[in-house]
C-alpha cells in the first residue's frame, strides 16, 4: 500500500465528497455508479481506500459541511464498506455496505424521478457480489455463510421498492434477475416463484418496457427453471427468447443458454448442428448427438459418465438421461431399417429375440424380459407405433410410421 | 413501601431463609421470597392457598374441612372481602401468590396448586380475588366442609401447622398491602414453607426443627393446613396494612399472632387477629364451631388457615419424600395424605369465596359454612364438570376428600377451568397415574377428618389425626405468640422425634402430656411445627416454581409499585412459571380487570407448573421432583426482583420472547441444578430438605449470577445433564422442562438398552418407544459420537422395516449432521437410503441431482449405493423388470424403502403391458416379472402359486381384466384392461402411513 501523506488523504476523500454531492445534485447517475462500484476496482476508489486508512477520522470531514452532512449516513457506511473491502475484510465491508445499502435505497425512494435507477443497480450488484465473497470467507474460516441470505433479503426490499407504479418500476426486472441469482446460488430456487409471479401477473408491469438485457437474464432464469420441472416446451420458449435477443457478441452467455437449450431441444427431438456445439465450446454434448443420431445406447450412456459431475451441477443430468428412450428408438428404427432390407415383407415384425441381439453387439446384455419391457415403453409412450404380441416375443411395427417423430413435441408419459 | 415492610418483616419472622429472601431486595424481596419460596414457598403458597381455601372453607369448610383451619380460611375470605377495597393490589399479590403457589404446587402439585389458586383467589379477595377463588373454592368448599367437620376437629390438633399457615397468611397479607404479593408471599413462604414446604422456611427459619415440625406437621399439620389456607385468606385479607403485614411476618416465626394480625387487617378486622386471633383460631380450628368464631373473627381464621397450611404443607413434605413427587401428583398426593383434603378445601375455598365469598364469610363462620356449603357442593360438582381447569386447585381440596380427590379436578370453575383446562386434564391423567398414591391420599380426604386420621396413619406423609389434636391443644394453651413460636418449636421437635422413633403413628397423642412440649408452650412448639410442615411443604413446591421461575426471572419486576403491582408479579410470575403465553395473556387481563384476571392467570400459571411437574414425576419420580423443586425456589428468588418490570412488559411480544429464552435458559439452569442434586436422596425427605436448602442456596447464587449474564454467555457446557439412571428401559415422554439427571441414562446404560432393544422380539411400537426414549438421553446429555450414531442408525433401520417414514426421516436428518460431522457409521448405507427415499418418495429432480452430484467416485463404488442408483434408473426409465429384479438383490434395507414403491411401479408396468401388448399377457408372467412370488422366494412350486393368487388378487383389485383360455391358464386381457385399469384408494390407508401399525397398538402406547 502505497504511502499516503494526511494532506493528501484528506484531499482524496474531500474530493470523493464533493463528487458524490455533486452527482447527486445533479442527477448524474453514471458518476455516482463509479463512485459506489466497488467490484470494478477503479483507481480512484482504491486510492481513496488508501487514503481512508490513513485519515481515519472521516466522519469529521462529512461532519464539516451541511453540504456532505446530508448525506452523512449513507456516506459513512461507503467509507467503512470501502475500507474494509481494501484491506480484505469482507465480512466488515459486507456489513458495512448493507447498511450503506439500506440508507442509499431510504433516499432512492426519496427521489421522484428514477435517475438513480442505474446507481441502484450497482448497488444492488455490489452487494450481491459482496456477499458471495463474504460467504467464501466465512465459509473458509468455518463459519456458516449466511450474507448472500441476507442480500437476498435486502433485494427483496429493493424490489419492494421498484415495484411501483413510477417510472422506476423497469428497474425490478433488474433486482429480480439479482434475486434469481442470489437463489440459484444459495439453492432455494423456490424463493424465485413468488417474484416471477408478480413480474407476471401485476399489472404495472409491461414486460415489453424492460430493458433488454434484464428481459434476457430474466427469461435464461426462468427457463433454467422449467428445466428443472421438465416442462421442456415452455423452457424451449423462455431459453429461445434468451438466445434470440441477447447480445450476440457476448459468447459467454450464449454459451450458457445453449447449455440448457441443447438438451431441452434434444428431448423435444431436436438436434442440433455440429457447428454450433463446436462454436459455442459445447462438447460435452457432442456425444451424445451422436448417439441419437446412430441410436448407440452405449454412447450415450458413456458420455453421461464422462460429464456426469458438470451435468449433475448444472442440472441437465436427468433431462439426458430420458433421451435413452429416444435412443432406443432411434435403435429399433435402424433395426427396422435393416431388416426391411434383407426381408422387406416382414419388416415390421421385430422379433425381441433380435432387438436383444443388437442390445448385445452395443454390450447391453439383456434378457427378453428386459427388451420387451423396454419395447413396452416404447409404444406406451409413442416413440413406437405397434403391439407386442408377448406370446410369440414379437413387436409387430405399424405399417404407417412405425417410428413417429417428436417434431417439438415432449415425449408422452 | 409495602414490600420494604414485608421483606423487613418477613426477615425477623424467618431469620434464615425469609431473611436472607428478603433482606435481598425490598421491593425484590418479595420476588426472592417468592422465588424461594416457589422452591420451598411455593409450598407455602399452596398452603397459602390452602389456608385461604380453608379459610374460605373456614367458613364453610372450617367445620367442614379442617373445622380450625376453615374457620380460619373462612375469616381469611371474610377478611378478604372486607379488603376488597384493597383488592387490586391484594388480587395482585394473589396473583403472585397464585404463581408462587404453582411453583410451590409443583411439589405438592395438586394440592398446591388448588391451594395456590385459592391462595390467589384469597389474595385476589382484597380485589378480585374472590371471585377467582370463589370459584374454584366454593367446590373445595363443599368437598372441604364435609371432609372438613369431621376433620377439622383432628386439624386443629395440628395448630402448629396452623401457625405455620399463619404466615402464610401473613405473605398473603403482604401481598395485598403491598400489592407485592412477594413480600407477602416471602413472609407467607416462611411460614408456610415451615409449615407447608420446609425448604424455604426451614431453610430460614427452623430447619432443623422444621424437620421435626414436619414430620410433626405431616401427621397434624394436614388436617391444619386446610385451616392454614384459611389463614392465607385472612391473611391476604390483613393485606390492607403492610404493618401488620410485617408483624405477621415476625408473627410468623410466631405464625399466629402475624397470622392473625394480617387476616385482621385483610379480612376486616375480624379480628384484630394476630396473634390472640390466632392463638384462638388454632385452637377454634379444633372445632368446627370455633372456626365460625374465628371467622367473625379474622384472625382467628387465620390461624386455623395456618394449621391447614400445615397440614398441607406436612402431607405435601411427606409426600413429597414418596415417589409422588410429580407436582400434580405429589401435591395431590401430599394433600391428599395429610393435608389433601385440607389443601383441596382450600382451593375450594378459594373458588367459593370468589362466587360467595364474601357474604358467606363476611356471615359468620357457621354462616358462611351453611352457605360456602351448598357452595362447596356446587363447587365440588363443578369440579367435577371441569375438572380439568379447577381440578389442580380442587385437587387440592380433592385431596381433602377423597370423592373430591376422585374428582380431583372437579375445579372447573369457567375462569380457572378456561386457563388450567389443559393441565387440569393433565392433572387428571396424573391424579389417575398417581391413583395409587393419590387414591389413598383422596380416600383419607374424602373420609373428611375420620379419614384425615386414617390417611395420617396409612400414608407417611399424613400425620395421625390425634397428632393433630395433639398440636392443636398444645397452641390453645399458648397465650400469645410468642408462646405459640416456642409451642411450635417444641412440637416440631416432638413430631420429628417421633418420625424418627417411627412412633408418629403409635404414639398415643391424645394421652401425650402437653408437658412434653417442654421448654416453651405447646403452643410454641405447635407454631414450630408449623412452621416444620410448611417447610416441607415448601421445599417441594418451590422446586417446581422455580423451573417456572425462571422465566419470571426475566421479567424484571421493578414496577410492583402500582396497586396492580402484586397482581402484576403474579402475573408475572405466571408468566414466568408459564413463559405460556397464557401467562402473559393473564396478566393483561389483570392488568385491565386487576385482581381477578390476574389470579386467573396465576391459576393457570399454577396449573401448568402442576402439569410440567407431574410429567416429571412419571419421569423421574419423587426424587426429581424435589430437586425440581430446589431449582424452581432459586429460580424464583431471581425472578422477583424482575416481577415488576415483567409485569409491565409481560404485554409485549417482546418481552414474551425474552420470558422464553430466560425460561429456557432457566430450565437448563435448573437441570443443572438437579445434576447437582442428584446425590441428594429422593425420599428422605428430612434428609432432603437439608439438601434442598443448600441446593437452593447454590442455586440461587448461579441465578443471581447468570441473572446479570446474557444467555449467550453461559457456558453451556457446563450445564449439561450427566444421567444417574441405571434403568436400562425407559419410555420415551416428551420433555417439557429441564431433564433430570436422575432420569437419564449414562452412556454406558444407554449402550445396554440399544443392545437391549435389539434384541428385543417385541414390536416395533416398543422400539420406537425405547430408541426415542434412547435418544432424547443422548440428545439431553448432549453425546454426539458413534452410540449416537448407532441409535439413529437403528431406529432409522426399524422404522424402515416398519415403514414408518416420519419417524425415519427425524433419524435420517439426523445422522445426516452426525456424518457431516465426521462421526463414524454406515454412511454409505444411509446414502443409499436417502438416494432411494428421494427418488421413490420425494420425486424431487433438484433434490435428486444434488444428492447424486454429492456422492464421489469411491462412494458409488459401494453395493448399497450402487444400487440404489440402479433403481432409481430404473425408476427413471420406467424399466418395471429391473426394478422388481433389483428389488430381489436389495442389500440391507433397500428394498424395504422400495417396498413402498411397489404398488406404484406395478400399477405402471400393468398399464404399460395393456397399453402395448396384445392380445393378452399370461398372469404367470406377469407373476414372474412384477415379483409376486415374493422377494425372498426360490421359485418353489408353492410359492409359485401363492405369487398367482396375489397377483390375480391383485389385478382384480386393480380392475384388470382376466380371461380363462383353454388350457385353463389365466389371461390378462389387455385391451380390456387397458381401458378399466385404475389405481384404487388404499382400504388400509392409515394416518401414520403404515398399515402394520396397529392403530390399537398406538393408542395402548398412549
Amino acid at each position: 500500500m502505497a504511502y499516503v501523506s494526511m494532506g493528501e488523504a484528506h484531499r482524496r476523500i474531500t474530493e470523493y465528497l464533493n463528487r458524490f454531492c455533486d452527482a447527486v445534485s445533479y442527477q448524474d447517475s453514471s458518476t455516482l455508479c463509479r463512485l459506489l462500484s466497488f467490484s470494478s476496482n477503479s483507481p480512484p476508489l482504491l486510492s481513496l481506500a488508501d487514503a481512508l486508512n490513513v485519515f481515519q477520522d472521516s466522519s469529521s470531514l462529512i461532519r464539516q459541511s451541511d453540504r456532505f452532512s446530508e448525506y452523512g449516513e449513507i456516506l459513512a457506511h461507503v467509507f467503512r464498506s470501502l475500507q474494509s473491502y481494501r484491506v480484505g475484510n469482507l465480512v466488515e465491508a459486507y456489513l458495512a455496505f448493507d447498511k450503506f445499502a439500506n440508507a442509499f435505497v431510504q433516499e432512492f425512494r426519496n427521489w421522484e424521478s428514477a435517475w438513480a435507477l442505474e446507481a441502484l443497480y450497482v448497488v444492488c450488484y455490489e452487494i450481491r457480489v459482496l456477499a458471495e465473497k463474504a460467504d467464501k470467507d466465512l465459509t473458509s474460516n468455518g463459519k456458516s455463510p449466511e450474507k448472500l441470505k441476507a442480500a437476498g433479503s435486502l433485494l427483496m426490499k429493493v424490489f419492494g421498492v421498484l415495484a411501483g407504479k413510477g417510472p422506476k418500476r423497469v428497474g425490478a426486472l433488474y433486482v429480480t434477475c439479482q434475486l434469481f441469482k442470489t437463489y440459484f446460488k444459495l439453492g432455494t430456487v423456490n424463493l424465485c416463484r413468488s417474484v416471477i409471479r408478480s413480474i407476471e401477473t401485476a399489472r404495472i408491469f409491461d414486460f415489453e418496457e424492460f430493458p433488454r438485457r434484464d428481459k434476457v437474464t430474466y427469461m435464461y432464469y426462468t427457463g433454467r427453471l422449467e428445466v428443472f420441472n421438465e416442462n421442456f416446451p415452455a423452457a424451449d420458449t423462455k431459453l429461445s427468447y434468451a438466445l434470440q435477443n441477447c447480445n450476440p457478441k457476448r459468447e459467454r452467455n450464449i454459451r450458457m443458454i445453449l447449455k440448457y437449450l441443447v438438451p431441452v431441444k434434444l428431448s423435444l427431438g431436436i438436434i442440433p448442428k455440429d457447428e454450433l456445439l463446436r462454436n459455442y465450446n459445447l462438447h460435452e454434448y457432442t456425444k451424445i448427438v451422436q448417439a441419437l443420431r446412430k441410436g448407440d445406447l452405449r454412447l450415450l450412456r458413456h458420455a453421461l459418465q464422462e460429464h456426469e459431475d458438470r451435468f449433475l451441477r448444472s442440472g441437465v443430468y436427468l433431462v439426458l438421461e430420458k433421451l435413452e428412450l429416444q435412443v432406443y428408438q432411434r435403435l429399433m428404427k435402424k433395426i427396422y431399417i435393416n431388416q426391411k432390407l434383407s426381408d422387406p415383407a416382414r419388416a415390421h415384425q421385430l422379433k425381441l429375440e433380435g432387438i436383444a441381439k443388437a442390445l448385445r453387439w452395443l454390450d447391453m446384455d439383456m434378457d427378453l424380459d428386459e427388451v420387451e419391457c423396454i419395447m413396452t415403453i416404447l409404444i406406451y409412450k409413442n416413440l413406437v407405433k405397434g403391439y407386442l404380441a408377448h406370446k410369440s416375443k414379437v413387436v409387430v411395427l405399424s405399417k404407417q410410421d412405425p417410428f413417429p417423430k417428436l417434431n417439438g413435441k415432449p415425449v408422452s408419459s | 413501601m409495602n414490600h420494604g415492610g414485608n421483606t423487613q418483616a418477613v426477615a425477623p419472622m424467618d431469620p434464615n431463609s425469609i431473611e436472607n429472601r428478603y433482606g435481598v431486595d425490598g421491593s425484590q424481596t418479595q420476588k426472592y421470597s417468592y422465588q424461594y419460596s416457589t422452591g420451598s414457598e411455593s409450598a407455602p403458597w399452596t398452603g397459602h392457598s390452602v389456608e385461604n381455601q380453608a379459610v374460605e372453607n373456614g367458613n364453610y369448610s372450617n367445620s367442614n374441612y379442617y373445622h380450625p383451619q376453615p374457620t380460619g380460611p373462612a375469616t381469611g375470605n371474610v377478611q378478604e372481602i372486607p379488603n376488597t377495597v384493597s383488592f387490586t393490589i391484594s388480587s395482585t399479590s394473589g396473583t403472585a401468590n397464585v404463581a408462587q403457589d404453582y411453583s410451590g404446587y409443583t411439589p405438592y402439585q395438586t394440592s398446591s396448586d388448588p391451594h395456590n389458586y385459592s391462595n390467589t383467589g384469597y389474595s385476589n379477595y382484597y380485589s378480585g380475588y374472590q371471585q377467582q377463588p370463589s370459584q374454584s373454592y366454593p367446590q373445595p368448599v363443599g368437598a372441604y366442609q364435609n371432609t372438613g367437620a369431621p376433620q377439622p376437629l383432628s386439624s386443629f390438633q395440628n395448630p402448629g401447622s396452623y401457625a405455620g399457615t399463619p404466615s402464610y397468611s401473613g405473605t398473603y397479607y403482604n401481598p395485598a398491602d403491598y400489592q407485592t404479593a412477594g413480600g407477602y408471599q416471602s413472609t407467607n413462604y416462611n411460614n408456610q414453607t415451615a409449615g407447608s414446604y420446609p425448604s424455604t422456611n426451614y431453610s430460614n427459619q427452623t430447619p432443623a426443627s422444621n424437620q421435626g415440625n414436619y414430620t410433626d406437621y405431616t401427621s397434624n399439620p394436614y388436617q391444619n393446613y386446610t385451616p392454614d389456607a384459611a389463614n392465607t385468606h385472612s391473611s391476604t385479607i390483613a393485606t390492607t396494612p403492610p404493618v401488620h403485614y410485617q408483624q405477621n411476618y415476625q408473627q410468623w416465626t410466631e405464625y399466629y399472632s402475624q397470622t392473625e394480625v394480617p387476616c385482621a387487617p385483610g379480612t376486616e378486622k375480624l379480628s384484630t387477629p394476630t396473634t390472640s386471633a390466632y392463638s384462638q383460631s388454632f385452637p377454634v380450628p379444633g372445632v368446627t364451631s370455633e372456626m365460625p368464631a374465628s371467622n367473625s373473627q379474622p384472625a382467628p381464621s387465620y390461624v386455623q388457615p395456618w394449621r391447614p397450611e400445615t397440614d398441607s404443607s406436612h402431607p405435601p413434605s411427606q409426600q413429597p419424600g414418596a415417589a409422588v413427587s410429580t407436582s400434580n401428583d405429589t401435591y395431590w398426593m401430599h394433600q391428599a395424605p395429610s393435608l389433601q383434603a385440607h389443601h383441596p378445601v382450600p382451593p375450594q375455598n378459594n373458588y367459593q369465596s370468589p362466587l360467595e365469598t364474601k357474604p358467606l364469610y363476611e356471615t359468620p363462620f357457621q354462616g358462611h359454612q351453611r352457605a360456602t356449603y351448598p357452595q362447596e357442593m356446587n363447587s365440588q360438582s363443578s369440579f367435577h364438570q371441569a375438572p380439568l381447569g379447577y381440578r389442580q386447585p380442587t385437587q387440592t381440596a380433592p385431596l381433602v376428600d377423597s370423592q373430591r380427590v376422585s374428582k380431583v379436578q372437579i375445579p372447573t370453575n369457567p375462569r380457572i377451568a378456561s386457563n388450567l383446562p389443559s393441565g387440569f386434564t393433565k392433572m387428571d391423567k396424573d391424579s389417575t397415574a398417581a391413583s395409587a398414591a393419590q387414591a389413598p391420599a383422596y380416600v383419607s380426604v374424602s373420609m373428611p377428618k375420620p379419614k384425615d386420621h386414617t390417611t395420617a396413619m396409612s400414608d407417611p406423609g399424613t400425620f395421625p389425626k390425634s397428632l393433630r389434636g395433639f398440636v392443636e391443644r398444645a397452641f390453645a394453651r399458648c397465650k400469645d405468640d410468642k408462646e405459640k413460636e416456642s409451642c411450635e418449636v417444641a412440637l416440631r421437635k416432638i413430631v420429628k422425634k417421633a418420625k424418627e422413633d417411627n412412633t408418629l403413628y403409635t404414639r398415643d397423642w391424645d394421652t401425650e402430656p402437653l408437658s412434653t412440649v417442654t421448654t416453651t408452650n405447646v403452643t410454641n412448639s405447635e407454631s414450630s411445627s408449623a412452621q416444620l410442615s410448611s417447610l416441607q411443604n415448601k421445599s417441594p413446591t418451590r422446586r417446581p416454581k422455580s423451573r417456572w421461575e425462571p422465566l419470571v426471572e426475566g421479567k424484571p419486576f421493578v414496577k410492583p409499585a402500582s396497586t396492580f403491582s402484586s397482581a402484576v408479579k403474579f402475573g408475572v410470575w405466571n408468566h414466568q412459571n408459564e413463559n405460556n403465553k397464557k401467562s402473559s395473556e393473564s396478566f393483561q387481563k389483570v392488568d385491565a380487570a386487576t385482581g381477578f384476571k390476574p389470579t386467573y392467570s396465576g391459576q393457570n400459571s399454577a396449573k401448568k407448573s402442576f402439569q410440567r411437574p407431574v410429567k416429571r414425576q412419571r419421569f423421574s419420580g419423587g426424587a426429581a421432583t424435589a430437586i425440581d423443586d430446589e431449582a424452581s425456589s432459586d429460580s424464583d428468588k431471581d425472578l422477583t426482583p424482575y416481577y415488576s418490570s415483567a409485569m409491565a412488559l409481560a404485554g409485549s411480544a417482546e418481552e414474551k420472547k425474552r420470558r422464553d429464552s430466560r425460561s429456557k435458559r432457566f430450565e437448563k439452569i435448573q437441570g443443572h441444578s438437579r445434576g447437582n442434586d442428584l446425590t441428594k436422596p429422593k425420599n428422605a425427605n428430612v434428609g432432603n430438605l437439608h439438601s434442598r436448602r443448600a441446593t437452593a442456596l447454590r442455586l440461587s447464587k448461579v441465578f443471581d449470577e447468570s441473572g446479570s449474564r446474557a444467555v449467550e454467555d453461559i457456558d453451556w457446557d457446563a450445564l449439561t445433564v450427566k444421567g444417574t439412571c441405571q434403568e436400562i428401559e425407559k419410555r420415551y415422554l416428551r420433555l417439557t422442562s429441564a431433564p433430570d439427571p436422575a432420569t437419564v441414562r449414562p452412556e454406558d446404560v444407554l449402550e445396554k438398552a440399544l443392545i437391549m432393544v435389539q434384541d428385543s422380539q417385541k414390536n416395533y411400537l416398543f422400539k420406537c418407544d425405547q430408541l426415542k426414549s434412547i435418544r432424547q438421553d443422548l440428545t439431553v446429555q448432549r453425546i454426539h459420537n458413534h452410540l449416537t450414531a448407532k441409535v439413529y442408525e437403528t431406529h432409522a433401520r426399524l422404522a424402515l422395516e416398519a415403514g414408518d417414514l416420519p419417524e425415519y426421516n427425524q433419524c435420517l436428518s439426523q445422522l445426516k449432521t452426525l456424518y457431516a460431522e465426521g462421526v463414524e457409521g454406515c454412511s454409505l448405507e444411509f446414502a443409499a437410503y436417502s438416494l432411494l427415499y428421494i427418488t421413490l418418495h420425494s420425486n424431487n429432480n433438484r433434490e435428486l441431482l444434488s444428492s447424486m452430484s454429492r456422492l464421489s467416485e469411491e462412494d458409488k463404488k459401494d453395493e448399497a449405493v450402487r444400487h440404489a442408483l440402479s433403481v432409481r434408473a430404473a425408476v427413471t426409465s420406467g424399466n418395471y423388470v429391473m426394478f422388481f429384479r433389483l428389488y430381489k438383490t436389495a442389500p440391507n434395507m433397500n428394498s424395504c424403502l422400495m417396498d413402498l414403491y411397489v404398488e406404484k411401479m406395478r400399477y405402471k408396468a400393468v398399464n404399460f403391458m395393456s397399453r402395448s401388448c396384445r392380445p393378452t399377457i399370461p398372469v404367470s408372467y406377469i407373476v414372474q416379472v412384477l415379483g409376486f412370488t415374493g422377494a425372498a422366494s426360490e421359485g418353489t412350486d408353492e410359492k409359485e402359486t401363492d405369487g398367482m393368487e396375489d397377483c390375480l388378487e391383485w389385478l382384480k383389485t386393480h380392475g384388470a381384466n382376466i380371461i380363462t383360455d383353454s388350457n385353463g391358464d389365466m389371461l390378462l386381457d389387455t385391451k380390456a384392461t387397458s381401458t378399466s385399469l385404475f389405481m384404487p384408494e388404499p382400504e388400509d390407508a392409515v394416518a401414520h402411513g403404515d398399515r402394520n401399525l396397529d392403530v390399537n397398538d398406538f393408542f395402548t402406547r398412549t
